[in-house]
Formats: structure tokens, sequence, C-alpha cells
């Protein structure tokens, strides 16, 4: 396997020695994924003509650090002004949103700070010492098993529609109805596209979330003088001490942390599969393990560890098949093999006898990214908070002439700029009419992965049902799909008896 | 005071603005009118990023490029199995001789005859310039319990055998179908959307074979072994262990099926100024002397054999039969029954 402690020195060494591009990278990197419709992949391809130019090693630190910083930045809006960057920062916004009404949006941005560095840390860290086991394992989840997967995600809209079920079950078919706009599956045949060449591709991510979270939230902005309303600004106004806040927090939820990072490496090393899904599967899996599942959605500090550190526990994970196999497990890592292809390195299990320095290279220069973001995110945590006491004068047009670049600039469709103001419009009469606008997005986002699977898988079993129960590890994801459902309403049951208990207790005491 | 800077500040503005126009403007005029190419090539490449056409794009501009002086900037488009990459192409992108277009000839024209999309080849773009031959084969994984194709085509006669494919509408897919059709086995595809998937498919199991252009399989050549070729001829008998020509083995009629990427470019464009379209036309072929381009194919770990030049004649003659091909299979091939 070539590893030994000579090479362990060398890439420590050769890691600090690339802090000048690392450290550039991250912050760029930040600004990237805080600006919807800018994603790292599409920034990366752009520069591609630069990257090719770079020195290997260069190279590679540069986008290792772009990729795993823009995945930290989506996080940024999401919680201050309801507007994720991408599709795996939507469940942040599930809490992150919430806290920042509340007047804590500094220690969500803590949360997220420190949740996603330490997330993206250890799981670095742990693909360096697991790199050769991590690549089979990612074979294990295959077609059935990411139907179960995604069911997992699914559920969520069950979740979410527990207030109100039939106003949440409404949103979240009508997510999955139009999720199943674009090409089909199997033949690629266009279906519900009403002659859009801009559909064929499925409705557009970006111009969805941007229009049913960020600029629906601005239309309801308008209405008041700043986010946060007026009786919580002395709470918002920021301090040190709420960093420090933010930090016990963390400490609080460490194991949270840990276990959805490497929840978010498995669901990475799987190649299609991506932060979307594991922010998802990793919120949905934080509520069902809590003993407070009716306080996410509320402001609730795991609701934004889970997502955060799962979207950067994928940051390493997807790697791992692109250098173990030489197939990339995204997007991003699709760039990263053009540039390795272009410098003549031959991808697969022989990079790790014959180059190893490389093959470990690229995770020592993202656990060092995963470093330098934590030491440099951290302290401006506490000016980023102040955007919530600007007036919505200033904000409310900011964030929609942003917005709407964004979804532009990701497909550069005009097109997609009329879709996401139709969606806000969709938005902000959800938000009136107390539908769920989640529901509907997971519907958007999950379902047309779900269909893919789930379409595949029955024609692996060639039309047979039982192929979705035919491996041992879909069967114990399913048994977990139906304890995801069953447990918080145990608990919450539970909860209530005890209460009830309690009430009698008290009365009889009387 | 104020206001005369203000005034002189508007004025000088105003002049600096219209000469400034007026530089920008002229040598574009002149430019647009003489020399060809005068700016940066866009492509659309109608697959995912990091896929074989991509591969073959890059390596091929590292020595185009060059011979052109203009860099080349990429687009990928890979919905609808090409068919968006198409359209954008054709009714999105000036037809100004700078759009370019670089796709795989074989599945897009299936797709292209399947669907029946709103553009017309070879009306409203031509392919003008072939870049490789990549033999389409059956693979397994290594360890698989098949060792021969013959094997293969037994069991499919006792089971339907999941064919991991890329797309539904691809020659490769063609090829099972065709070797099921003369052989009575049963081969059901499943459509992974991409080479990378494809191979995935086949590594972890869920597929009992996968059939794709060689040249991928060979780039991960440690992982799979190939069990045959749809071709007269295996170019490749040494790097996969004499792995037998399809119709060698069972003596059947199965034509060649290959996969050939091309330039493609706007075809009113290419009748409009035959001069620049030459020009294109001979830099092109000219890249396939120069070492740079397999020197930067070769660096990518796929086999420079299937580098195989074919001009505009050959690109048509081979796209239309394409069609042909899909056609006979349509009913396969296409979500359209009966």
């Amino acid at each position: 396997m070539g590893w030994d402690g000579a090479l362990f020195v060398e890439l420590i060494g050769n890691s600090f020695q690339l802090l000048w591009v690392i450290v550039p990278a991250v912050l760029f990197g930040i600004v990237i994924g805080a600006l919807p419709g800018f994603s790292a992949s599409n920034t990366l391809i752009i520069l591609l003509p630069l990257t090719l130019t770079m020195d290997l090693d260069v190279a590679l630190a540069f986008m290792a650090s772009v990729y795993a910083s823009s995945h930290l930045g989506g996080g940024i809006p999401a919680i201050l002004v309801n507007m994720p960057g991408d599709g795996g920062s939507v469940p942040t916004t599930f809490d992150g949103y919430p806290m920042t009404l509340q007047g804590k949006g500094q220690q969500a941005l803590v949360l997220c700070f420190v949740a996603s560095t330490i997330g993206g840390l250890i799981t670095s860290l742990a693909t360096v010492a697991l790199l050769p086991y991590l690549a089979p394992l990612g074979l294990y989840l295959r077609s059935v098993e990411m139907v179960v997967v995604m069911v997992f995600g699914l559920v969520l809209i069950a979740a979410i529609a527990s207030d109100d079920l039939l106003k949440g079950l409404i949103g979240g078919f009508f997510g999955l109805m139009l999720g199943l706009i674009g090409a089909d599956h199997i033949y690629s045949t266009p279906r519900g596209t009403f002659g859009f060449l801009e559909l064929y591709d499925g409705v557009p991510i970006v111009a969805a979330l941007i229009g049913l979270f960020a600029i629906a939230e601005t239309f309801s902005m308008v209405e008041r003088e700043a986010i946060v309303p007026k009786s919580e600004t002395d709470i918002a106004r920021p301090r040190w001490a709420d960093t420090i806040d933010g930090l016990r927090i963390n400490l609080k939820y460490w194991w949270q942390t840990i276990w959805t990072a490497f929840l978010g490496m498995l669901i990475g090393i799987v190649p299609g599969a991506g932060a979307t899904i594991a922010s998802f599967v990793a919120y949905q899996q934080s509520r069902m393990f809590s003993k407070t599942p009716h306080l996410y959605g509320t402001g609730h500090p795991p609701g934004i560890i889970a997502p955060e550190s799962a979207n950067n526990g994928v940051t390493s994970g997807t790697l791992v098949p692109l250098m173990a196999i030489g197939v990339p497990g995204g997007a991003t890592s699709a760039v990263m093999m053009v540039v390795l292809q272009y410098q003549g390195i031959v991808l697969g299990p022989r990079l790790f006898i014959e180059t190893p320095a490389l093959a470990y290279g690229v995770f020592f220069y993202m656990t060092m990214s995963y470093a330098v973001m934590l030491l440099m995110i951290l302290p401006l945590a506490r000016y980023m908070s102040k955007v919530v006491n600007m007036p919505t004068r200033i904000i409310v047009p900011l964030i929609i002439t942003l917005t709407i670049i964004g979804a532009f600039a990701n497909r550069e469709y005009i097109f997609d700029m009329w879709l996401a103001l139709i969606f806000a419009v969709l938005g902000y009469l959800a938000l009136r009419t107390g539908y769920h606008v989640t529901g509907l997005l997971i519907g958007i986002l999950l379902g047309p992965l779900f269909e893919q699977y789930l379409l595949r898988s029955l024609r692996l079993g060639q039309g047979d049902l039982t192929i979705l129960f035919s491996s041992t590890l879909a069967n114990i994801l399913w048994v977990l799909v139906v304890l995801s459902l069953l447990l918080p309403w145990l608990r919450t049951r539970q909860t209530q008896r005890a209460l009830e208990r309690a009430g009698d207790t008290a009365r009889s005491g009387l | 005071m104020n206001n005369r800077i203000r005034a002189v500040s508007r004025r000088t503005f105003l002049g600096g603005a219209m000469a400034g126009a007026g530089t920008i403007a002229m040598p574009s005029l002149v430019r647009s009118q003489d020399a060809y190419p005068s700016e940066t090539f866009r492509v659309v490449i109608p697959t995912r990023q990091g896929g074989g056409a991509e591969r073959i794009a890059r390596a091929f501009d590292a020595a185009w490029s060059q011979l052109l002086g203009q860099p080349f900037e990429y687009e990928f488009f890979p919905g609808a199995a090409g068919q968006i990459g198409y359209e954008v192409f054709v009714k999105q992108r000036e037809h100004n001789g700078h759009n370019l277009l670089f796709g795989n000839m074989g599945p897009e024209m299936i797709m292209y005859a399947t669907q029946k999309p709103d553009y017309k080849f070879p009306e409203d773009y031509i392919y003008f310039c072939r870049t490789d031959v990549d033999d389409s084969c059956v693979f397994v994984r290594k360890d698989s319990e098949f060792q021969d194709i013959q094997q293969v085509v037994d069991a499919a006669k006792q089971r339907a055998l999941n064919v991991a494919v890329s797309r539904i509408p691809h020659p490769a897919s063609i090829g099972i179908l065709a070797l099921g059709e003369q052989t009575g086995g049963t081969f059901n595809l499943v459509p992974y959307q991409g080479g990378n998937p494809t191979q995935v498919a086949v590594l972890n199991g869920e597929a009992d074979i996968g059939t794709l252009p060689i040249a991928g399989i060979l780039q991960l050549g440690d992982q799979f072994r190939v069990l045959t070729v749809f071709n007269k001829e295996n170019i490749f008998a040494e790097q996969t262990n004499n792995a037998p020509p399809v119709n060698e083995v069972f003596g059947t009629t199965i034509p060649d099926l290959y996969s050939s990427r091309s330039w493609a470019v706007h075809t009113n464009w290419a009748d409009e100024n035959p001069d620049k379209f030459q020009k294109l036309v001979d830099t092109s072929k000219q890249v396939f002397e120069d070492p740079k381009f397999l020197e930067a194919y070769e660096k990518t770990g796929a086999p420079v054999e299937v580098i195989k030049y074919g001009d505009r004649e050959t690109c048509t003659e081979y796209a239309l039969s394409m069609v042909e091909f899909a056609q006979r299979y349509a009913e396969i091939l296409s979500a359209e029954k009966g």
C-alpha cells in the first residue's frame, strides 16, 4: 500500500507548504458556497484552464479547499436569511432560521461552523486511515439499498406534516409530482415539460430553492423593519459571549457531530449520492434518535449540527471512489478527475501503490483546509450575524438581486429567473396559508433520485417487486425506516402520558 | 468649481465612452470580416463532465487550440440522452463558427431517431471530424462467474441476464440486443446514464454483465475482464486476454457497433463560409499528426489505438447508419410501444 511514517510526515509538511493556496481557496469557497447558484463544481469547471496549468499538488489543494469550504459557506445564508446556497443546506434552514428569528443567529452560525469543520476534519482524517477499506463499502449500497436511503429522506415529509397532516402531505406529493418533470430515467423521453427545453433535465433545484425559500421569505420580510423582530433585536446584538455559547452547545452535542459526519461520509462514498441526500437523511436520523423530536423545526441546535456535519462528511467520502476505483463520486470529483487525467495520473487501486503521496495527499489538503476554515471563520460569526439587524429596505433588494442572479448563474437560462419568481409566489402563498414549503422542496429534491433508483431496481428485478426486500442490508434499512416513523410518535405519546400522569397527581394532591 | 469639474467629466466620460466603444467595436468588425477564428471557441458537450467525450475533447484541443490560435471553453448538457445539448447548440448558440459541439455520434443519433427532437440532421448541424472508433464490448468484473461470452449466452438462455448499459439508445445496447436475438438468449437492459455509473453497477455486482465502449473499460483494466467485442477484429486482443469478436464465436451477423466522437458545426455557417469551414476541417485533420494530441490522450490512460480520423462524409454515413439501426430496434429503444 506504500504507507509509512515518512510518507505521513512528508504529507503533513506538504500541507503546510501549500497553505499559500489553501487559505485563499478556503475564502473563495466560502463566498461561492454562500452565493446561491454558484456551486463548487460549476466554479471549478470555469477555473479549469487555470487549474490545468498548476502543479498537480497545488491544483488538488486548491480544488479540495474550494470544494470543502463551499459546503460550509452554504449554511451561512441558510441560517441568516433562510436562503440555502445549495440542496445540501436546505435542512439547515429548518432550525437555523428559526434560531435567527429568536435572536440567536450568532449561536446558530457557530453551531454550523463548528459542526461543518469538525465533521469535515474527522471524516477526512478517517478517510486517510481507512481509505482502502472504505472503497468497497460504497459498493454495498446498491440501487435497492439507495431506494431505502431515499425513503429515509422522504419520511421527513410525514414528520413535517405532523402538525397538519393533510396540508403537509399535499405539499409533499405536489413536490413529488414536480419532481417527475423532465426526461424519464429509462428511455430519456421528456415528460411534463410543456415543451420547455429548460425543463428536460427536471425542475432546476437552484431556482426552486431560491424561489421557495429565499425570495418567498423576502416577501414576508418586507412586512417588518428588520429580519429579527424588534422584540429580539437586543438579544441579536453581536457579542463574543454568544460565540462562546455556541461553542458550549456544540460541545454538548459532540456525539451528534461525529456520527452524522460519518453518516455523510458513507453516503458520499456511494457514487451518485451527494450532500443533499446526506443532509436530509442526517436530519431525519437525528430527529429519530432524539428524545425531543417535537423541538425539531423550532430552532433546535441538533437540527443545524446534523445536516451541516453530514454535508461536510460527504466531501471526503465523494473522493473515495475517484481515488480507489477511478470513478468520480459526484460533479466536483469529476472535475478533479479531469485534472488528474490531464496530468497523466491513472486512477484506481494501483494509485495507492504507485503514487501513495498523491492518493493520500488530497485528503491531507482537505484536512488542512478544514483546520484553516475553523480558525478563519469562527471569529467572523460575530460580524456576519449583524446582517440580521440591517433594515429590510436594504437587505430585501439585496437578497432578491443576489438570488435572481444566482438562479441565472447556475445554468445561464433566463427561464430559471422567471421560474424562481413563480416558485417565490408559490412559497409565499404556502407561508400565508399554512402549507409547509419544505415538504414541497423535499419532493422536488429527492423525488427524481428516488424515482431513478426505484425504476432501476424494478428493472433489475425484472418486474418482481420483492427485489426491494432482496438484500439483508436493504431489509435492515427498511426496519430502520419503520422505526424512524414509530419512534418519534411513541416518544411523543410517552411524554403526553407522563404529563397527564403529572397532572393527575397534582389534581389528587389538591 | 464643482460644476465645472462635473461638466468636464461628463463630457470626458461621453467622449471617452464613445471612443472606447469605437475602439472595441472597430477591431471586432474588422476581425469578424477577415480573421477566423477571432474569439474563444465555445463547445457544447452533450454528456457529463469527466466522461469519455471530455477526455478526448481536451486532449484534442491541446493541439487544435494552438493550430487555430484560440482557446476552447466547454459546457456540459448531459440531460435527456444528449437531446438538451443538441437543442441548445442548434437553437441557442450563435451560428458563427465559434460555437462547436463535440458529441458521441452513435448514441446521440440513436436518440435523434427514437426521440424525434425538434432539429434536423444534417440540415441543422454536420459532423466534420471523427476522432475515434471505440468498439462496443461486453465486460464483467474480474471475479465474475462468467469466463467467456459463450457462458454468458448459455446463462442468458436459462434466465434473463441483467446488463448494465450507459443508455438504452446506445450502439452497445443494440449490440447486446442483437446478440440475444440471434442466439436465443435474453438480456434485460438496465440504463445507468453514463459510463462511470455503468462500470460501478458491474463492479458492485447488481448487474450480471455490462456493455460499453472498450476504451473506458481498458482504462480501469485491473478491475474488469472483456469477453467480446462487437467488431470484425479485436484490436486490443493483447490487453483483453484474446477476447474474440462476437461473430467469430457464434457465427452471427451482427454489424460492427462502435462509438465515435466527432466535432460538429452549424450547417448553414459551414455552407455560407466555405473558406472558414475548410480551415476548421484542415486544422482538425492536422491534429492527428500532432504528437501533442496523442501524448495528451495517452496520459488519460485510455488506449491510443482507438484514435482514427474520419471526414465529413464518413461521419454522415455513420450517423445515418445509426438512425437506421435505431429504427430497426425502435420498439425496445424507446418508450413508445407498437
